[in-house]
């Protein structure tokens, strides 16, 4: 029995070195959905992900501000992503989820429209935005690329700035 | 360094603290030159300052300080009388004593400022008559002043006396310096001063403790001296003398009441702040669980637990308020705070504008929260500085018209209700309505047309409008037309309001009405459509319910008459940008705003009542929205937006609509049917073959038919906005939403409150029925059902015209 349990933590043990060896060029990152496409953020830069809950308009704001909502007493601005990225809004449902996302002191929320999974990617599968939208206005961090699939990552203090 | 950081710290606060008072102090001495335990407290504070301050190696400050003493020290002596130029000389000193505190403050140095010519001043003062030598301390006093900067090397001998002692010299010293000194009487406390065993005197003590502070330390030793800020060298002696004051006050000449320890602590602001937001979300709970407890109380009616449950709600609610209140009180000042500096500016101002003028305060132990004092400061100067300028007349014209020849400026705080209110009241010439108007219009600021419609009430108001001054001639005490703009806009800033009255030759009276604290709120809650807003109750009026007959357009723009004004109106929808749905209601809520001296009526859909409510910020995201000046969360845990009045008056000014008839335009849109199709009617129902089945039975009727799966998608549909409905039919066993759950939903929202909705379903049972009704149902059929009856009961419900048939 004691062996067994000792080849387990072995074997764990083994598991976070190989970890820590990759950890210097693997980002990790959380893929989700808007439309038809696939996009990432770091995974550190999300406070949390919550499904919809009731928000409040705020006027004078563009179509993407849907308003605000309360998060444990805190008030929170929410950006619809679809009408962002120039899509046309959609009825939430049951994939719909609220990402959190915070940097410093700027927190907002942020309406996808599915999530998929938490990524581990190689930096060196991450390759630069397309000269043709790479800017320094430009959402787009870069782009990664994983067992067949095209992940957009996106700048998560350009999604946070306020551009109105 | 950092302890020096933090020493200067403590130095600056004192010393802030200490001159503040010390302008109050000073004008009530030159009316009661006399009072001896006035001086004395006068006298102590350029002491203590001088003392820290030359710890502190201010050198600049201590010399100013130390000429000050010196002048104070005579006048406490009997040896020099105040007259109002030696005041004036005085009153200067300190004006410069404030910046060089000031200047200390910003650079941690004292450089920058001259002195030199006050200095002098003093000097003359001190020096004038100083020859008497009526008490023996006199010498002494005077060769202070030579000595300042060059008196080190003295008290250094003084020092080396006590050094070479041995510990038990000293103590017997100690004991026989203590035993002469309770001996002597106050008036022959000076005279020891320089007889006893040459203790070393104002002057030596800048010096010890800037050039020699090691041996200082060595020294103090025995005498364990206590306070940090004590004055090391006479430590020997002096915490003994007089241990009820912390700071060097060796040479303080009244021997005050034995040690009162203060019952206070200093606390940093930072941290009340932070416990006013914590109970800021304290409250936000106790809404929360009031609601909560609502609900429970109204599904489990007559249970045993609810009692309880009442009783823990009452419990908490009760202490959260009383904490909330404790918490409020520890960040109150008292407004006397700011009231302190006025009389010294009256005095100033007397001179200067060669009026005669007296202030009376009433109120200033009154207290306000401390963001508040701090910014109620500046437009009190503005309002008081203008009424003496323009309000209260030259002696002789205020003679001839028999009124005293001294004018009196009333300042007086007062509580009332939530807010505080703060007078000022002058007897002086008062304010002329038809002088104001023709100033104005002159200044192109109203136009003829105003000028004839303004009430006199409005005709003041128009002191705050920007550019505006009344005064012929610009003095430099007011009159550069800024000053009571920029009152206004501060009380608006604290959600305050400005009302004047005024009466020619009578004087004026401004009332300002500001509320105790910002963090924690009373608010009104109105409704628009199916959004609510939170209204500050403080700018909160009245509020009236009108029928739309009583609106009325001008210029384009909506009014109503309240009782003898005129009031223009503005469609809270508007502001907001809430798409209006129609509304049949034939009644409308105003809500009379009012802010300063402005006035506005805001049409809302429905009043919600009064809530306390906690200002939270938008975040950096969506700051500066205009109209909203925060948000805060309600007791069901939603956010509710914070009407900013100021920024909404402004925005009204441009809504040029009218609500009223906008309002009747969009009712005869979605009301006309000029066709079949026009009818919208929606079928709710999950089986895809009784969705079949009731379209069959309205098709031959040509209404537009659209489908829903389930109660939320129904509801999906009809808050899009995109269809506006004429009537629902309804399935009860649905899944996702069940027909109950949206009728209900439905019903919450006050443009549907008129939407028929039809429940159709196979559920017979009476309960059933009566459920239906409860949840808003007006017609219930039940399955299966004839085509023609369906087709005749959405007929009715629609009022569907004949003629289409």
């Amino acid at each position: 029995m004691s062996d067994k349990l000792k080849q387990i933590i072995n074997k764990q043990s083994e598991q976070q070195d190989v970890g820590l060896d990759q950890s210097e060029d693997i980002v990790q990152l959380v893929g989700f959905i808007i439309g038809e496409e696939e996009y990432a953020v770091p995974i550190l830069t999300i406070q949390e992900i919550i499904k919809p809950i009731s928000w409040t308009r705020v006027p004078q704001t563009p179509a993407y501000v849907l308003g605000v909502f309360n998060l444990r007493g805190s008030v929170i601005p929410l950006i619809d992503l679809r009408v962002k990225f120039g899509l046309s809004s959609k009825n939430h449902n049951d994939e719909t989820r609220f990402f959190v996302l915070k940097q410093g002191d700027e927190v907002a929320g942020f309406v996808i429209d599915r999530l998929t999974a938490a990524i581990r990617i190689k930096k060196t599968d991450i390759g630069p935005p397309p000269d043709t939208i790479a800017s320094e206005d430009s959402m787009i961090e870069g782009v990664g690329k994983q067992d067949g699939r095209i992940l957009t990552i996106l700048k998560v203090n350009k999604l946070l700035a306020r551009d109105f | 360094m950092d302890e020096f950081q933090e020493i200067l710290q403590d130095f600056l606060v004192e010393s802030f603290e200490l001159v503040e008072k010390l302008d109050e102090d000073l004008v009530e001495l030159e009316s009661t030159p006399d009072d001896l335990e006035l001086l004395n407290g006068i006298f102590r504070v350029a002491h203590t300052v001088k003392g820290a301050s030359s710890f502190l190696n201010f050198d600049v400050l201590t010399h100013l300080t130390h000429h000050m003493e010196d002048v104070l020290n005579k006048a406490r002596h009997g040896e020099l009388s105040i007259t109002p130029d030696v005041m004036d000389v005085v009153l200067e000193s300190i004006d410069l004593m404030k910046a060089l505190l000031n200047t200390i403050r910003d650079t941690s140095s004292d450089a920058g400022i001259d002195v030199s010519e006050c200095v002098v001043k003093l000097d003359k003062i001190s020096g004038g008559d100083g020859d008497v030598p009526v008490v023996e301390a006199t010498p002494v006093v005077e060769e202070a002043p030579v000595e300042v900067v060059e008196a080190t090397p003295e008290p250094q001998e003084d020092e080396i006396d006590y050094d070479n002692m041995d510990a038990d010299e000293i103590e017997a010293e100690i004991e026989r310096l203590l035993a002469q000194r309770q001996e002597e009487d106050k008036a022959k406390r000076a005279a020891k001063i320089a007889a006893g065993e040459k203790l070393p005197d104002i002057p030596s003590e800048s010096g010890d403790e800037a050039s020699s502070k090691p041996e200082a330390k060595a020294e103090s030793k025995p005498a364990s001296a206590p306070v940090a800020t004590t004055p090391k060298p006479k430590a020997t002696s002096k915490p003994k003398e007089t241990k009820s004051s912390a700071d060097a006050k060796a040479a303080a000449p009244a021997k005050r009441a034995p040690a009162q320890v203060e019952q206070t602590i200093r606390v940093d602001v930072k941290r009340l702040d932070h416990l006013m937001n914590l109970i800021g979300e304290l409250v936000l709970a106790k809404n929360r669980l009031i609601k909560i407890n609502d609900d429970v109380e109204e599904r489990y009616e007559g249970e045993e637990f609810l009692e309880e449950l009442n009783q823990v709600v009452s419990i908490v609610s009760l202490v959260t308020t009383d904490l909330q209140i404790a918490v409020m009180k520890t960040r109150m000042l008292p407004i006397g705070k700011v009231f302190n500096k006025f009389p010294r500016m009256i005095r100033d101002l007397t001179r200067e504008l060669n009026k005669k003028m007296e202030l009376e305060i009433s109120g200033e132990e009154t207290e306000l929260d401390k963001s508040i004092v701090e910014e109620i400061g500046d437009p009190l100067v503005h309002i008081i500085r203008n009424s003496c300028d323009h309000g209260i007349e030259q002696p002789e014209d205020r003679i001839e018209k028999g009124k005293p020849e001294i004018g009196t400026i009333k300042l007086k705080a007062y509580n009332e209700g939530n807010a505080i209110v703060i007078q000022i009241d002058d007897d002086g010439k008062g304010l002329d309505p038809d002088m104001l108007k023709n100033k104005s219009l002159e200044k192109g600021i109203i136009t003829e047309k105003e000028a004839d419609s303004m009430s006199d009430k409005e005709a003041y108001n128009l002191i705050f409008k920007p550019g505006f001054s009344t005064a012929a001639s610009v003095t430099n005490v007011s009159g550069r037309g800024v000053g009571m703009d920029v009152v206004k806009t501060n009380i608006e800033k604290l959600n305050g309001i400005i009302d004047i009255d005024s009466e020619v030759g009578k004087g004026t009276s401004i009332k300002l009405k500001i509320p105790l604290t910002l963090a924690i709120i009373q608010a009104l809650l109105v409704g628009v459509q199916e959004e609510y807003y939170a209204i500050p109750l403080s700018s909160v009026l009245e509020t009236v319910r009108i029928s739309n007959d009583e609106i009325y357009t001008v210029e384009n723009r909506s009014v109503m008459r309240l009782r003898s004004e005129v009031l223009s109106l503005v469609h809270i929808g508007d502001i907001f940008e809430v798409d209006r749905i129609l509304d049949t209601s034939e009644y409308s809520y105003v809500v009379v705003l009012g802010l300063g001296a402005q006035k506005l009526g805001l049409i809302v859909d429905s009043l919600v009542g009064q809530e306390e409510i906690v200002i939270k910020s938008l975040g950096d995201y969506l700051k500066g929205i205009e109209g909203v000046a925060g948000a805060t969360i309600r007791g069901d845990g939603g956010v509710t937006l914070i009407v900013d009045v100021v920024a909404l008056m402004q925005i009204a000014k441009g809504v040029k609509a009218s609500a009223a008839t906008a309002q009747a335009s969009v009712a005869q849109i979605s009301n006309e049917k000029t066709q079949a199709s026009d009818y919208k009617i929606m079928i709710v129902d999950d089986s895809k073959t009784d969705r079949m089945i009731m379209r069959k039975a309205l098709d031959p009727l040509g209404v537009t038919l659209i489908e829903a799966a389930d109660g939320q998608e129904a509801l999906n549909i009809l808050k899009s906005g995109d269809h506006n409905f004429d009537a629902m039919l309804i399935d009860i066993e649905m899944p996702r939403m069940d027909g109950y759950s949206l009728a209900s939903e439905i019903k919450k929202y006050n443009k549907y409150k008129n939407l028929p909705l039809i429940a159709v379903t196979s559920r017979t049972a009476k309960s059933d029925r009566m459920r239906g009704v409860e949840s808003g149902m007006v017609e219930y059929i039940t399955k299966p059902y004839s085509s023609d009856y369906l087709s005749s009961v959405v007929q009715r419900n629609v009022n569907f015209k004949s003629e289409f048939l």
